[in-house]
């Protein structure tokens, strides 16, 4: 809360546009505001634009007009790794990497600190794989470590995810219907992991959900987008039955 | 009439004439030809293993020539092969590094083997580089379009923890696309072999000078128990490759 009583917002996004091909909008006009260490829920049928919009939030797509700040930092266009320590980025099939072990996979959220030859060995500094084994442990898969990603589960490597995440230090964290595929039992214990980490570290979450009954248990912020444009925006939960019925 | 139909009456009818035209219908050539086929397999049996020290020596060379030639064709491909991909460099320098490709791609092995034996003389050096050059050009192109084909959700999301460029291609291209590219090392590897048994004709190396005073002399049955060695080995490596790929391969998915 900042001294008006107001909650401070993380992660600002004003008057957004953004088309993949010339004057096909997908995002039109598109506005929205993520309070600092809570979880932001984006809502919406497929296809309206959630995937995108989280693309421009993270930095990852530019926005045709407006502008993203995180901690009143404007995104675009600066350069990836500047970016690093502020939005941090889970696709919604993870982007991990099979071939290497979750611990691996977990100390590449530390690649944008290690600038020397000898990451490119493999040789990590000590420091960052305590602290990969630490984000495991915080995701309660730390004796997976050594496990190839291949030989995980849906759920752990799920938790992979947020762990390399984590390692990144970011303060917002954007995530892509990343509890999806799922079960309900699964989905819950990922979401209160999230919550955790979110309280503990004051990380702020985005993240895009279908999933109506975890949107409500677990969002402090809900907004809800239909064909690019904001739909409905609401700052507490529980969500409105009334928004629950037209989604 | 059907499409489907269609179109394979007029792939009949275009490889008919064009059989037609190589003298593939011609029954008096075709007929001297088994008569010339029952001539050489008699005139090639029994082999004749006396020669088989001094082809051994000169297969023994041939191998080198392709692992050392192989080797280094894979090494220079990489660089070339990363800037090649247009999803972790801008359009020019990539299509310059698809062209070089592309280039050196374009030169059969036999003739990179004429033109080293041109600069470094004759022997099995002309012939590495021979083997090296051609591996280049193939693998290069291989492995840019298998890098291009890697997950981009994965490159979005090691890319957004701040990752270079090239540790990009250190731990993201290369691991994903490391059962592509030993799967395509190890039949570079098998396909110099047999390629560079046939360098020694042009005087870079290995076992075709062997083979080529053979048949300049019709000894047809030392002939023989050189191609024997050469089945020997190219099953050999085939057993080898199998063995890698099993031993280092992802297996499950």
């Amino acid at each position: 809360m900042n001294h008006s009583g107001e909650q401070e917002n993380a992660l600002r996004a004003h008057g957004l546009w953004f088309a993949y091909r010339e004057a096909d909008w997908i995002l039109r006009d598109l506005s929205l505001s993520a309070p600092q260490g809570k979880i932001t829920i984006i809502m919406g049928p497929s296809g309206t634009g959630k995937t995108t919009l989280l693309k421009v939030l993270a930095g990852i797509l530019i926005p045709g007009r407006g502008h993203v700040e995180i901690l009143n930092r404007k995104v675009a266009p600066a350069s990836r790794r500047s970016l690093s320590s502020l939005v941090g980025y889970i696709p919604q099939q993870l982007g991990l990497m099979r071939n290497l072990t979750a611990l691996e996979n977990v100390l590449m959220g530390a690649l944008g600190r290690c600038c020397n030859g000898k990451v490119l060995l493999g040789l990590f500094p000590r420091q960052e794989i305590e602290g990969a084994q630490q984000a495991l442990e915080l995701m309660g898969i730390a004796h997976k470590a050594n496990e190839k990603v291949f030989c995980l589960s849906g759920g752990e490597r799920q938790r992979v995810a947020i762990a390399r995440t984590l390692l990144q230090h970011p303060r917002v964290v954007v995530a892509d219907e990343f509890v999806s595929d799922l079960d309900m039992a699964l989905a819950l214990e990922i979401l209160s992991r999230i919550r955790r980490a979110a309280e503990q570290e004051q990380i702020t979450f985005v993240m895009s959900m279908h999933r109506q009954g975890l949107a409500r248990e677990f969002a402090e912020n809900v907004v809800t987008l239909r064909e690019g444009r904001l739909a409905a925006g609401f700052p507490t939960t529980p969500l409105p039955e009334a928004v629950v019925e037209t989604m | 009439m059907k499409p489907g139909l269609f179109i394979s009456a007029v792939v009949a009818l275009l490889l008919g004439l064009v059989l037609n035209e190589l003298g593939f219908f011609d029954a008096g050539k075709l007929a001297r030809g088994f008569r010339n086929l029952a001539i050489l397999t008699s005139d090639m049996v029994p082999p004749d293993f006396s020669v088989l020290a001094v082809a051994a020596r000169a297969l023994w060379e041939t191998i080198l020539m392709s692992f050392a030639g192989t080797l280094l064709g894979f090494l220079a491909s990489l660089p070339l092969s990363i800037i090649a991909t247009r999803n972790l460099f801008s359009p020019l320098p990539a299509r310059c590094a698809r062209f070089l490709a592309a280039a050196v791609r374009t030169v059969p092995v036999l003739l990179w083997a004429i033109i080293f034996v041109i600069l470094f003389g004759l022997g099995p050096l002309a012939g590495t580089f021979g083997i090296a050059a051609y591996t280049v050009g193939y693998l290069a192109k291989i492995y840019a379009d298998l890098f291009e084909g890697t997950d981009p959700e994965i490159i979005e999301a090691v890319g957004s923890t701040g990752a270079s460029r090239l540790q990009l291609v250190r731990f993201v291209f290369l691991p994903e696309g490391a059962n592509a590219i030993l799967t395509q090392l190890l039949f570079m590897f098998e396909y110099n072999i047999r390629a560079s048994s046939i360098l020694g004709f042009v005087g870079a190396g290995g076992l075709g000078f062997v083979m080529q005073i053979y048949l300049q002399t019709l000894e047809y049955r030392r002939l023989a128990s050189v191609l024997l060695l050469i089945l020997a080995i190219v099953l050999f490596m085939d057993g080898m490759s199998a063995w890698i790929r099993k031993r280092f391969l992802l297996t499950a998915h």
